[in-house]
């Protein structure tokens, strides 16, 4: 029972902390578009739009009152899914229909590239964790390979398998950096695929899972409570598997910002229809609306990974709810 | 054996000084001639080292002998490579200054401060950390004119919570140190012992591996949003971001306009992570 309260209690503090950082980060959202220079609402919209849409976004962004007034309208709307109504990208339809399918396609790559690298590294820290030194020959290739940022490795990748279709599979073909010879998502997996390999090696994520989960093993072999489990003749992987769950967590709800920007990024150079994709084209043509709801998408992502994975350590971990922080 | 041991740093260090001192020589340097546009003479002319194809002849009679070849429009890449550190220099300092300075304190009062002040600091480190660094990114150049003065500025104050973290947690535990303490029994005032006793002598290894880090992600947050809506550097003044942009379309044509900053981009962002963490490393063991 008091185990249950203390649960409870440590869940529920959470979740608060997680509704005040979603306060914090909507109204720092928010206050950047009220500080648009000049005239707000025609600093906010393309060049032309009528009087009518423009009223409408006023009204929308709350921009026709006072900061914290509005601000509060405007949340409330959010939340309850009115993000208002695109301006160019789709015309006339609501950013939310638009954004949370392609969306999904977003969380769905960044999460299973994640999951991906945290898997690989897993491997690749049970593989080299009984060597306490690590060889420099193959340490620093890696280590220089996957810490070249997203954005070049998927441009030495797109002109690399464009590259390969010229002058192995059709040499006629003429292709620019913004072509893809294996062709849109719509018409295979192919890009997505390649594109989730793009993030796995990129940005220096795969050497920091290594790394983190290499140190965590070493620390966890030479520990007192291993060794006297060892001297047993028992198993020890079942206790290893059980005190790495916390830093495994850990990590990926840490490394989700980081993957969630460079899936923009990724996206854009692969022509993956995502909301990072769906963000670039609103933004080039200052599709406020969308921009800003897609925005909010993220952050909203980012607060509801930390505190999923909060509770999951929570309910893994009895340390968590002794800590009771 | 010695050079052995400090391979990493005589690597990684002399990159970043070649950046440094390029990124200051760059604005008294008058390229205008190298820089001239001229389609008709120069346009994809092959580097030094390799030769040209049929094609290349074509839109390039006579060879300049650049080393670097040049662009569509006949300006020299390796010339525009060496102006395009001057886009990044300043902001990246800008950046990584105003990034080091503000997450410093606040990660010293997040750590060594107790109460309202404490808990508002560290929300604020919170909430700043929770915005997805992209995005809002491409948000504040949707709404204001983009420039790269902005987006390293904007690229700093994102930069804020990862730097209060790390000091957040060396100061924590510095906090209750004896020397510390003893500092405090002696009457030093909490300022001093703070800023001085923690924060330059004990924190400044840490300070010097973040901005290493954040000058590094200038660099890539300026070639990435280039690339992908032309909010950085604008043409004609070159960048490294705004010469893969440009040489995208002819990718077919020439790998050079594109290649070499791109290599340039990776290995300079390379040097200054590998740096940061050098000296951090070398610092520490000194320590100990």
């Amino acid at each position: 029972m008091n185990r249950l309260v203390g649960f409870a209690g440590v869940v529920s503090k959470r979740v608060a902390s997680a509704m005040a950082l979603l306060v914090g980060a909507s109204s720092i959202i928010y206050l950047t578009v009220r500080m648009a220079p000049g005239n707000a609402v025609d600093a906010i919209t393309p060049m032309g739009t009528p009087e009518d849409i423009k009223q409408q976004l006023a009204v929308d962004f709350g921009l026709n009152e006072g900061p914290i007034i509005g601000y509060f309208s405007w949340l409330s709307r959010a939340i309850q899914g009115d993000l208002g109504d695109s301006l160019v990208v789709a015309m006339g339809s609501r950013v939310v229909d638009e954004a949370l399918p392609a969306y999904w396609i977003t969380l769905r790559l960044s999460a299973v590239a994640l999951l991906a690298c945290l898997f690989i590294a897993f491997l690749a820290a049970l593989a080299t964790s009984h060597h306490q030194r690590r060889s420099g020959l193959i340490a620093a290739p890696i280590y220089f390979v996957t810490t070249i940022p997203s954005f070049i490795m998927a441009v030495f990748l797109i002109h690399g398998i464009n590259s390969f279709v010229r002058y192995n599979v059709s040499p006629d073909v003429i292709f620019t950096l913004d072509w893809y010879a294996l062709g849109q998502p719509s018409d295979s997996i192919v890009p997505t695929l390649i594109g989730g390999l793009a993030l796995v090696l990129s940005d220096g994520l795969f050497v920091d899972y290594l790394n983190a989960l290499r140190a965590e093993l070493i620390k966890l072999k030479t520990s007192q409570f291993i060794m006297s489990v060892r001297s047993r003749g028992a198993s020890i992987w079942p206790h290893i598997i059980r005190n790495l769950w916390v830093p495994l967590v850990a990590g990926y709800a840490a490394r989700l910002p980081l993957v969630l920007s460079s899936v923009v990024i990724v996206e854009k150079i692969f022509g993956i229809e995502g909301a990072g994709f769906l963000l670039i084209e609103a933004a080039k043509v200052r599709d406020l609306p969308m921009v800003v709801g897609v925005s909010l998408l993220f952050t909203m992502t980012i607060i509801a990974v930390d505190l999923l994975a909060s509770i999951v350590r929570i309910v893994t971990d009895p340390r968590e709810v002794a800590r009771g922080a | 054996m010695v050079l052995k041991q400090h391979l990493g740093l005589l690597a990684s260090g002399s990159v970043v000084a070649l950046f440094c001192l390029f990124g200051f020589i760059a604005p008294f340097v008058d390229y205008s001639a190298q820089d001239a546009v001229n389609q008709r003479e120069r346009q994809f002319c092959p580097p030094l080292f390799l030769d040209a194809t049929p094609q290349q002849s074509k839109t390039c009679p006579k060879p300049t002998g650049s080393f670097f070849g040049t662009d569509h429009l006949g300006r020299e890449v390796g010339i525009r490579l060496f102006k395009g550190i001057q886009a990044v220099f300043f902001p990246g300092c800008l950046a990584a200054l105003l990034a080091i300075f503000i997450g410093g304190l606040l990660g010293a009062v997040g750590g060594y401060g107790r109460g309202i002040f404490r808990g508002a600091t560290l929300g604020f480190i919170r909430i700043i950390d929770t915005l997805p660094r992209m995005v809002f990114l491409i948000l504040i150049c949707t709404i204001f004119r983009p420039s790269i003065t902005l987006i390293a500025l904007v690229a700093g104050i994102l930069s804020i919570p990862t730097v209060a973290t790390v000091v957040r947690d060396k100061v924590e535990r510095l906090a209750s140190e004896d020397y510390i303490l003893a500092y405090i029994a002696h009457g030093f005032r909490p300022v001093k012992i703070l800023l001085y006793h923690i924060l330059w002598l004990q924190c400044r290894s840490l300070l010097i591996r973040q901005a290493s880090f954040i000058f590094g992600y200038i660099v890539f947050i300026e070639a990435a949003l280039c690339y992908l809506g032309d909010y950085g550097v604008q043409e004609p003044d070159p960048s490294w971001g705004n010469m893969i942009a440009q040489a995208k379309s002819y990718a077919l044509m020439s790998t050079w306009p594109w290649l070499f900053p791109s290599l340039a981009a990776m290995i300079t962002i390379a040097a200054f992570m590998a740096f940061g963490n050098v000296v951090a490393n070398r610092d520490e063991v000194v320590k100990r």
